[in-house]
């Protein structure tokens, strides 16, 4: 698993790359939590390269939105694949989050 | 990867200590693909919800300083997975657990509650039993 943060301005670009499993989402813990600071701007994540999410990675996806929610920020959930918006569907986050192609 | 002799025998892994281990679930659910005939999105789905089920086992059933062991064995056959998942742990019984509700919106959302769920939403039936000591629950895909 492989998390890349660009600072772009107002933006932040965060690509996910590989697995998001338990394990993975624990590594990236600090990463993710790190981006609160940003959530008073708009944090991208980019999933083009993300193959699967469990509860834990969604945890992660929830805190960052729940900051965003207070700081009045934005998280936009890029290019999912079928298999994770299905996940999305499941859990409701469609509702939660931006989700755009 | 494990040396089955044949493909109706059941396909065995055992996790032990922590969430370390759960990358190897990865390929055992491929080698479940490959003898049953999921498909590759199917086979993510079913390595989501074996994957929530095992880090419960690991994070929870256990007493601190107690060595956690899941032990898990997978029937395949053609259109069907059936998946047991066995710990020594406290009882605990998830089919009774609380379901989510994905109709809340961000603030009142609780963060955590969804690895049970997505067992149960993925999987077509998930039975438990308490039985000689150990949990056991038996989760059953058809497809």
């Amino acid at each position: 698993m492989e998390i890349i943060i660009k600072n772009q301005g107002t933006e932040t670009l965060v690509e996910l790359v590989g697995r998001l499993d338990t394990l993975a989402s624990q590594e990236i813990t600090p990463q993710m939590t790190g981006l609160q600071d940003k959530a008073d701007g708009v944090i991208i994540l980019d999933c083009k390269k993300l193959e699967y999410i469990s509860s834990s990675g969604l945890r992660l996806f929830l805190t960052l939105r729940k900051a965003a929610a207070v700081k009045g920020g934005k998280v936009i959930v890029r290019s999912i694949s079928p298999e994770i918006r299905n996940v999305f569907m499941m859990t409701g986050f469609l509702n939660l989050f931006q989700v755009e192609d | 990867m494990n040396s089955a002799k044949n493909d109706t025998s059941p396909l065995k892994i055992t996790l032990r200590g922590d969430i370390r281990q759960i990358p190897r679930l990865e390929d055992y659910v491929a080698e479940l693909a490959s003898r049953s005939g999921m498909d590759p999105s199917l086979a993510l789905s079913v390595n989501l919800a074996l994957e929530e089920a095992v880090t419960n086992v690991l994070l929870y059933a256990y007493p601190k300083g107690q060595d956690a062991v899941a032990d898990i064995e997978a029937f395949a056959s053609k259109g069907s997975v059936r998946i047991i998942l066995s710990d020594s742990g406290v009882p605990f019984d998830p089919t009774k657990a609380d379901t989510a509700d994905t109709s809340l919106g961000v603030e009142e959302r609780p963060i955590g509650g969804l690895g049970i769920f997505l067992v149960r939403q993925i999987m077509d039936s998930v039975e438990y039993r308490y039985e000689g000591g150990k949990n056991i629950l038996t989760m059953t895909k058809n497809f």
